[in-house]
């Protein structure tokens, strides 16, 4: 068990930059996700922190040693591989136990903890099977025994759950979480998906095109986004985006999409300086969640809206709806969307929460404003 | 609600083919192929005026008066040993050396590494006649003229252009992940690559072997050349004894017999490994 720290890490490949200075600071026990889309450096990240790769520039400490440029046998990490990377002339015993096997464990020592882990992975029934004999969940649990083996002060785990089939990894994913704080060993786990980064995480590090984005817990990650591609990464169905011009009315401060007017907070308005910014262009962001529908248009449900595209997931209803060229969609409970049309075409009253409204910047995606709603958390957790 | 006119038939299984034809072009083919084969052995057995006869004897009295011959006036069992001895080390170097070549071309990104590879390849389409008279003129120079070590260094470098080329596609099939888990497991490279990387390659490496194995057993333009008493293989051997003045048919086949049954004893043993090793790679999960 130990902390990590990474200091300014850069990896070039010829002229192309994979990770161009990064810093991480995970604490001891931590869970750490490493988030971003396919090519943003974040398995190379890994790979360096494993010893797989060599920084071009840098310094990694692993429980305050140097390890920067140790061979991975000196590091005292253990990884899970996206494929597993399961010896497949082995048997899973062997698998298991070949990290011991390599430290030169006696055999009774060996057995033990081969027969713990087993255990505790619920694979002790499938020790004498070779990997292809094996079903995908529990590969994966065979690549997780093998890391847990050993006494390492470091788990990386790399896409670990991406072979497996949604159920699976719903069930992984809890089954994970509880293991790593049951173990207590500092955790860097890489994923593109955003929902195993949200559910699993203490803290995500979210990444693109080499470079840290944003680093903090999961809510925060969701509800105060550092920049629009934050925000537009997690959160399933994504943020709705909208070009908008920031102007005056009588009501105070709207954001003038085109199509149709957002009013907005006014105190918020205010508290984020937005009459500085009259007339100069924005980014509008809101989440679907914080649309509401109405079948006929009131005085808080001004934007009219006409149903594109209809998708019921069960529990909640989304819609997908277009006001002149502007699309964004709605996510609402399937009992609070009961008598709503749900005909293409059909004519729809909308309102945006006022509270849960975000802007950004439309050059650089910084985030101007973070929604109102989320200001007060912030203040009294601080 | 049905409508008859919309509802859909799916179609009929075809039947199940019989290529009747298929077995007879493949048992054309190998009586093709087997014949002549079969009436070299039966040569092989023949008397010499029975081998020389004017008419074809499909029934005769077989004598082993040409193997008689071979191995105790002419002492072949000599050039047996010489013909094992080189292919044998030839084998063992070629792919030693090949592997690590192959593997370095496989899994490390270097500067010219594609020339590297296509100058491997290019090596294999030179005709080795091309090269005769340089290597004589060196083998002469090196005093490695008629020695069995002289001919282990040139079919190693022969055959290793091959190697490299089989072995680089199979280590391209096995995954680096393997390696990568093993180091981070504790091992050295070395390490990783011999526990983990050989035995997946075990099939593939003992396939490649056993084709370098024949190809240096059978090779004849250079070991006729290079070679005159102390250090003859096998097929230059059956060349010398058999055609002098006039062809002794029967010594020709019984040498035939000899040079040809261990290579198909030995691939007979070993026909399961050669197929799992040929199609490593094409069926794989």
């Amino acid at each position: 068990m130990a902390d990590l720290r990474v200091q300014n890490l850069v990896k070039r490949f010829g002229a192309f930059t994979a990770v161009g200075g990064v810093d991480i600071a995970v604490g001891d026990g931590e869970f750490v996700f490493l988030l971003g889309p396919s090519g943003c450096g974040k398995t190379t990240t890994l790979r360096m922190i494993a010893g797989l790769e060599m920084p071009t520039e840098g310094r990694i400490e692993i429980g305050g040693r140097n390890v920067t440029f140790l061979r991975p046998r000196h590091r005292n990490v253990g990884m899970v591989f996206q494929d597993y990377g399961l010896y497949r002339h082995m048997t899973v015993f062997g698998n298991i136990a070949y990290p011991l096997q390599v430290r030169g464990f006696s055999k009774a020592v060996l057995m033990d903890k081969v027969n713990a882990v087993a255990r505790m992975m619920q694979i002790a029934d499938v020790l004498d099977r070779k990997p292809d004999q094996l079903a995908a969940g529990q590969l994966q649990r065979v690549a997780i025994a093998r890391m847990l083996v050993r006494e390492a002060d470091l788990f990386l785990m790399d896409e670990p759950m991406s072979h497996l089939d949604a159920q699976l990894r719903g069930l992984m994913r809890a089954e994970l979480r509880h293991l790593q704080k049951k173990i207590g060993v500092t955790t860097i786990f890489v994923t593109h998906d955003q929902l195993e980064a949200m559910t699993m995480a203490d803290r995500i590090i979210v990444m693109r095109d080499g470079r840290i984005v944003q680093v903090a817990p999961p809510l925060e990650i969701f509800e105060r986004p550092a920049d629009e591609f934050v925000a537009t990464f997690v959160g399933e169905p994504q943020m709705n985006i909208m070009d908008a011009v920031i102007t005056r009315s009588h009501h105070g401060v709207i954001a003038d999409v085109g199509p149709f007017a957002v009013p907005l907070d006014r105190s918020w308005a205010l508290a984020n300086d937005l009459a500085r910014r009259e007339g100069r262009k924005v980014r509008l962001g809101i989440r679907p969640e914080h649309i509401d529908l109405r079948t006929t248009p009131d005085a808080d449900h001004t934007i009219a809206a006409e149903l594109y595209s209809f998708e019921p997931t069960g529990a909640e209803n989304l819609y997908v709806l277009r006001a002149g060229d502007v699309e964004f969609t709605t996510r609402n409970s399937t009992t609070g969307t009961a008598c709503i049309g749900k005909q293409d075409r059909a004519s729809l009253a909308v309102r945006f929460d006022p509270k849960w409204i975000y802007l950004f910047d439309p050059e650089d995606g910084r985030t101007i404003a973070q929604a109102a709603a989320t200001a007060a958390d912030v203040r009294s957790a601080a | 609600m049905a409508h008859p006119d919309t509802s859909i038939v799916s179609p009929d299984a075809p039947p199940v083919q019989r290529n009747w034809w298929v077995y007879l072009v493949l048992a054309a083919v190998c009586v093709i192929n087997f014949l002549p084969y079969l009436w070299m052995v039966m040569t092989g057995f023949m008397d010499n005026a029975t081998a020389t006869g004017q008419s074809p004897q499909w029934v005769f009295t077989p004598s082993v008066e040409a193997f008689r011959f071979l191995i105790f006036e002419k002492g072949i069992m000599e050039n047996f040993l010489n013909s094992l001895v080189v292919s044998l080390a030839s084998t063992f170097f070629s792919v030693t050396f090949g592997m690590f070549c192959a593997y370095a071309i496989a899994r490390y990104d270097f500067g010219g590494r594609d020339d590297v590879s296509f100058w491997v390849l290019t090596n294999r389409m030179m005709p080795p006649v091309a090269v005769l008279i340089p290597i004589f003129v060196t083998f002469q120079t090196m005093k490695l003229l008629d020695t069995l070590v002289g001919l282990i260094i040139l079919y190693t470098a022969m055959q290793l252009p091959f190697v490299v080329w089989m072995l680089t596609g199979y280590f391209r099939d096995i995954p680096r992940r393997y390696e990568e888990s093993a180091m981070v497991d504790g091992d050295t490279w070395f390490q990783a690559f011999r526990k983990v990387t050989l035995p997946l390659m075990a099939p593939s490496i003992s396939a490649t072997a056993i084709f370098v194995m024949i190809l240096s057993w059978n090779e004849f333009a250079f070991a006729t050349f290079l070679t005159s008493t102390e250090a003859k293989t096998l097929p230059p051997a059956i060349m010398a004894y058999s055609i002098g003045a006039n062809i002794s048919w029967n010594v020709l086949g019984a040498a035939v017999v000899l040079v040809t049954a261990p290579l198909i004893l030995f691939v007979l043993v070993l026909q399961r490994q050669l197929i799992s090793g040929l199609s490593q790679g094409v069926i794989r999960k």
